[in-house]
Order: structure tokens, then C-alpha cells, then sequence
């Protein structure tokens, strides 16, 4: 049998489609075997008690001066009493073709091998079974016929029809239930390595659990494991190459930077105090960007900080944010505070302190003089959010998606930054499965940033639940 | 008031002498912990400012030195590679206050001037804030060497927020603060007493707001 599958076809549907119908169809014939085999037997023993009636007959045939008599009353006793709705028909012929005695309108079954023949006739209306006795005497070859009609082969072949078939139905019924299932449980450990893959956060690189994967699988999840340890190896090498960078850069930075403020704040260098003013205004970036690059790097997925997250309050979080924030506000003449409501996640504290950090400092950043930052958290354990809103000028719409990425920048916009701060913030989200929204704020005016943890008991049982419901 | 910066980078030891300086204090130099170390036994300083990444002895490995020497002065630690086990680390050994490089200069001469107020108020319980004398043992407060009257609720607001001068001090904890005088205390009440302390401050010092968190005591802004 060649069936072309799809090599894509899942295995469960593979094997089902392989054993499923060759096994329909051996049960089908093995249950057609069964009935012919069962008709041959029920067939034998009643032409046998009707081969029994023709001896008895030819038994009782008497030869008088050359001539064939056929002594009366004739009636075949074996059967009468065995069927009442049968009706037994008889003729007795001499040789030459001479009525002896009985119906002649009753056919013969036709000569063959041995003096005793069987034939399927009609007689009539009537289907009748045949039996033909060649019976030698000493006035010649004398044929006996008995017939029956065969009411009594029919319900016999009628009941061994309908218990084989239902026998038969039964039979393959279980074994497609039995395939169908022992198919569903030889793959379960399968499935469980396939619950595994799929229950990991993209990001994550752990290996994945051997202990109760089957030998067949073995060899891949084994390559998939060592391909996860590349990865792992390669990111922790990017990391700690950034973070190194990062590191070496911030000291020549902070002296640069401390020099340019004060070199804009001395009289003696008023002439230049604009492109002072230019130069720091860079270096800040510079130092900006190294430190950007940093929180990125310890963010980045393969950290694998998930596994290391404790419950976290928000709401001193969101305090100590606000207060490292609060001479910047000043300088920049906004109104930053806050609405805090209890608000516990499943994370790491420093990661979500960058993650507000670069929300605050955005908001600071694009928002005129006179306005307003809040930082809002709340949502207590079972809906746990951070919010920041500003009445800056807002994102447009179709900027909100391409904000997000690395090193973007809206147009025109004004203000520090290096385009890393949504980029973290969705980093750092991601890792705590958390999800960002951008809108505009109340009254359709500014910007509102809003991170939704997920619900801390859930999230901290995700971690460590590996069971797969299938 | 005095500091020694314990830096080997000249670039980053220089702006911060020169920042300091500027803003009102008299700075030594030191490269390196050994050097720290002399400077420290033959003279008085009222605050250290010590880098991790020394030559030689590391930064931390000095402060510890320094603590179990019995120096009691007030520690910053720079550093330009944070984690939160360093953070911990540093706290633990002694260090009074830690600093990310890069930082701003007056952030820095904000944080010196805090860790030398609180020295202060722990040896002498004077506590001085811009033109504010706060005698805590006496409770007696002088502006511009001006006595100026405060009822006991007033002055326990006062001393809160001076406590913790330049750092977010929550209505909750004010709340709390007062109380302990009078039971059947609201938020409301204490927006009343830090007014009332506002205005015997007048221009003076500055009782910020800061929405949704509490009040900070700020210099007045220039």
C-alpha cells in the first residue's frame, strides 16, 4: 500500500491513518471467514439428515419380478418431527425414467461423483434443498429424491449471520478504541517533551528536562540542549562584552562630565558658555547611552533573571523612582508625583527600578515646562500595574509601535536620549511576561505608558509548573 | 569642612576637587589607599569619598580598614560597576552612601553635605541646614542666629523633615510622627502643621511638596 502522507502530518495522525483501516479491513475479512467457515457446517449436517431420509427410502424399496416397488406408506420419519414448518417432498424413479412413486414434479440433483448428489432447486414458489440417492438394484439403477424446503437454512444462516457480524462489529470497535488510545499514550512522552518546549518564555535558554524523555526523542532534545548552551555561552559573552564596555567607558565619562558642568558654571569661561553648554549636554548623552547600555545588558533575556524573582512591593519602588527624580523635575519646572495604590509582582527589584526609571525619564524628557508626570501603581496582587502619564505632547498613533525599538527616535523630537529607554522598558516587561500599552493621556492629551504585571501567585506558579494538560 | 578623594583617575579626582570645592569645601587628594590612609592619620577630615577601582588596596578593602581602625568619618563610595551585591557589600563594610560614575556635581555635593549634617547631629546634635540651626538636644531653632518659636507639633515636623533633609519624607510617616501627641490625627491636619512650619520658615528653607508622596526639606531655590 503506498500512502503518500505528509511528512508534516503529526505522528498521532500518522499512525492512527497507517493501522486504523488495514485493521478495519482484516477484522471485515477475518469476520467473513468466520461466516463462510460456519455456513459450510451448518450446511453438511442438514444435508446430512436429509442423505439419512433418502437411505431410508431407498431402504424400503422392494423388487418384484424384475420390477421397482417402493413399499407405502411412505413417509421420511427422521424429519417429521424435527421442523414442523418444513415441508419434505420425495420421488422415487425406476430406471428408464418411470414414476415409481411421489411428486413429479420434484427435480433431481444432477449425476455426479458418488451416488449421492445435493442441489439448491425451485419447486414452485418454493426453494428447496435436493438430495439425490443412485440406488442399484437388481431391476437397475433406481433414484431416490428427498427434498426440503429450507425455511430452517435460512434462520440458521440468518442467526450465524447477524451473531458473526455483530461479533465482528464488537471486535473491531475495541480494537480501534484500543489503537486509538495505545497510540495516545505511547506518544505522551512526547507530548510532555513538546509541553515542555512550549510552557518556556521564548527567551529562556535552561536545558530542558531528560529525565523522562524516551529514547527515541533523546537525541534531539540532547541537540537541543547543547544548541541552548551555545546560545547561552554566546549571550553571556555579548553581555558581559557590553557590560565591560559600559564599565570602562564611565570613569573617563564622569571626569569628562564633571568638568564640562563646572566649566559652564565658571565666569571665567562665559564667552563659551554656549558650546559648554553644547559639549556637556553631549557628554550626558554619551554617559546616558553607557548606562542605557548597561541596564540593556542585564536585562537581555539569556540573564535568565526569571529564575531568581522574588515578590516585589511597587510601591516603595515607585517612591524611591519619584525621589531620585525629584531635583530633575524641579530644574525642568514639571510637577512629578504620584498616585500609589498597593501593588505586589513576581520580579527582580532592580530590573523593574530601571524599568520605571526610564519611564520617569522619558516623561521628564518630553514634557514642556508646567506640566505634569504621574506615576501610578495599584492593582494589588491579582492585576498588578505601573502607570506613567505625562500632558507632554503625546505619541502619535502610528509612532507608538516603532518607539519601542532600539535606537528609534521620534521625529523632531527634542530632548536627551538615545532611543534605548522603550526598548528596556519592553525588555525588562518581556522578562516578567508583562505587557506595555501606549496611549494618550487623560483627555486624549500626552502620553500614558502603562506595564500589566501578571498576577503574582500565577505568575510565580508558571515557574515551576511543568505539567502539560494535552 | 574638609574631604579627602580617594581617586586615581586624575580627569575624575580633579572635577570633583574642583566641584567641591566650589561648593564650599576644602578638598585634599589622595591616588591611592595607602596615601588615603596617611592623609587620614595625620590630619582631620569630616568626610572620605573613595573610589572602588583603586591601584593596590581596592576601595572597599579600605573602608573596612578604615572601620576597624575605629575612624568613625563619614564614607562615600564611587564606583563605575554597580550590583546589588557590591551596593550590599559596601553598606555593610561601613560605607555611608554609594554613587554611581557617572554623577552630576551637585548630586555629589548634595550627598556630602547630607552625610556631614547627619555626622554632625550624631556627635554635637546640632543639625545646620542652609541658614537653619536646628539644636535638637535643646530644641531650639535659629534663623540667621534668630531664635524662632515652634509649638511641640511644629517642631516635631521640623526636626522629621531636617532628619531627613533633602530626601522624600512621607505624609504617612509625618502622620505617625505627630501623633504620638495627639491620637485623633489626619492627613489633613498634618498639611496644617507643615504649613504653619512653612511659614515660620519663610524664606529660609523650603518644605517642597511632592504629589502623592509627602514633603521634602529643600535650600531655597536660588
Amino acid at each position: 500500500m503506498s500512502l503518500k502522507l505528509d511528512p508534516t502530518t503529526s505522528i498521532h495522525r500518522r499512525l492512527l491513518i497507517l493501522l486504523l483501516p488495514p485493521l478495519a479491513l482484516l477484522m471485515v475479512a477475518g469476520g467473513f471467514a468466520d461466516y463462510r467457515a460456519s455456513m459450510v457446517f451448518m450446511r453438511t449436517a442438514y444435508d446430512q439428515s436429509l442423505a439419512d431420509a433418502a437411505f431410508a427410502q431407498a431402504a424400503l424399496l422392494k423388487v418384484v419380478d424384475g420390477r421397482i416397488y417402493a413399499q407405502l406408506p411412505l413417509q421420511p420419519q427422521p424429519l417429521a418431527h424435527a421442523y414442523r414448518a418444513e415441508k419434505f417432498y420425495y420421488s422415487i424413479w425406476g430406471p428408464d425414467h418411470i414414476l415409481i412413486t411421489g411428486n413429479p414434479q420434484l427435480p433431481a440433483a444432477s449425476a455426479g461423483e458418488g451416488n449421492l448428489t445435493y442441489a439448491d432447486a425451485w419447486l414452485g414458489s418454493h426453494r428447496i434443498r435436493v438430495v439425490t440417492y443412485r440406488v442399484a438394484t437388481a431391476a437397475g439403477v433406481a433414484t431416490v429424491n428427498v427434498a426440503e424446503t429450507t425455511s430452517r437454512r435460512e434462520a440458521a444462516r440468518h442467526f450465524i449471520l447477524t451473531s458473526t457480524w455483530l461479533m465482528d462489529f464488537i471486535l473491531v470497535d475495541s480494537t480501534l478504541l484500543l489503537v486509538w488510545i495505545g497510540v495516545r499514550y505511547g506518544l505522551k512522552p512526547l507530548l510532555a517533551v513538546r509541553g515542555q518546549i512550549e510552557s518556556r518564555s521564548p527567551r529562556e535558554l535552561r536545558p530542558l528536562d531528560t529525565t523522562e524523555v524516551p529514547a527515541e526523542v533523546r537525541p534531539l532534545v540532547d541537540a537541543l540542549n547543547g544548541l541552548f548552551e551555545v546560545l547561552r555561552e554566546a549571550a553571556r559573552a555579548q553581555r558581559q562584552f557590553v557590560a565591560d564596555a559600559a564599565h570602562q567607558l564611565r570613569t573617563p565619562i564622569a571626569g569628562l562630565v564633571g568638568h564640562l558642568e563646572l566649566l559652564t558654571q565658571d565666569p571665567a569661561a562665559a564667552e563659551l558658555e554656549s558650546r559648554l553648554c553644547m559639549l556637556r549636554d553631549g557628554m550626558s548623552r554619551v554617559a546616558h547611552s553607557a548606562n542605557q547600555l548597561l541596564a540593556l545588558a542585564r536585562a537581555e533575556p539569556s540573564a535568565n533573571l526569571a529564575d531568581r524573582f522574588q515578590d516585589t512591593d511597587l510601591v516603595p519602588l515607585v517612591e524611591r523612582v519619584i525621589e531620585r527624580n525629584v531635583d530633575r523635575s524641579v530644574k525642568a519646572r514639571l510637577d512629578l508625583g504620584a498616585d500609589l495604590d498597593a501593588a505586589s509582582v513576581a520580579g527582580s527589584a532592580w530590573l523593574i527600578e530601571d524599568l520605571l526609571g526610564n519611564l520617569v525619564d522619558n516623561a521628564l524628557n518630553y514634557t514642556p515646562a508646567g506640566g505634569h508626570v504621574t506615576v501610578r501603581c495599584g492593582g494589588g496582587q491579582s492585576a498588578p500595574y505601573l502607570e506613567v502619564e505625562d500632558d507632554g505632547p503625546g505619541i502619535p498613533e502610528a509612532e507608538r509601535g516603532r518607539v519601542r525599538q532600539r535606537f528609534y527616535r521620534l521625529p523632531g523630537s527634542q530632548g536627551h536620549g538615545c532611543g534605548l529607554g522603550l526598548a528596556i522598558v519592553e525588555e525588562i516587561a518581556g522578562l516578567h511576561r508583562a505587557g506595555v500599552t501606549i496611549d494618550a493621556g487623560a483627555g486624549g492629551h500626552g502620553t500614558r505608558i502603562r506595564v500589566q504585571f501578571p498576577a503574582l501567585r500565577a505568575a510565580s506558579q508558571g515557574k515551576t509548573a511543568n505539567t502539560v494538560t494535552p | 569642612m574638609r574631604i579627602l578623594v580617594v581617586e586615581d583617575n586624575d580627569l575624575v579626582a580633579d572635577a570633583i576637587a574642583r566641584g567641591l570645592g566650589i561648593a564650599g569645601f576644602a578638598v585634599d587628594r589622595a591616588p591611592s589607599a595607602e596615601l588615603a590612609a596617611t592623609a587620614l592619620a595625620a590630619e582631620h577630615f569630616d568626610l572620605a569619598v573613595v573610589d572602588i577601582g583603586l591601584p593596590g588596596e581596592d576601595g572597599l578593602t579600605f573602608v573596612r580598614r578604615l572601620r576597624r581602625q575605629g575612624a568613625t568619618l563619614p564614607v562615600l563610595i564611587l564606583t563605575a560597576r554597580e550590583t546589588v551585591a557590591m551596593r550590599v557589600e559596601a553598606l555593610d563594610l561601613g560605607a555611608d552612601d554609594f554613587l554611581m560614575k557617572p554623577f552630576e556635581q551637585t548630586e555629589l555635593a548634595a550627598r556630602c553635605r547630607a552625610l556631614i549634617r547627619r555626622a554632625n547631629l550624631n556627635t554635637n546634635g546640632q543639625l545646620n541646614f542652609g541658614r537653619l540651626r536646628i539644636d535638637v538636644a535643646g530644641r531650639q531653632l535659629r534663623i540667621d542666629d534668630k531664635p524662632v518659636e515652634l509649638t511641640g507639633r511644629e517642631w516635631l515636623v521640623l526636626e522629621c523633615l531636617a532628619f531627613s533633609a533633602g530626601r522624600v519624607v512621607s505624609k504617612e510617616r509625618l502622620q505617625q510622627t505627630i501623633a504620638r501627641w495627639d491620637q485623633a490625627m489626619t492627613p489633613n491636619a498634618v498639611e496644617v502643621y507643615v504649613s504653619r512650619v512653612r511659614a515660620k520658615l519663610a524664606d529660609a528653607a523650603l518644605i517642597r511638596t511632592v504629589r502623592g508622596l509627602g514633603y521634602r526639606l529643600d535650600e531655597p531655590e536660588a
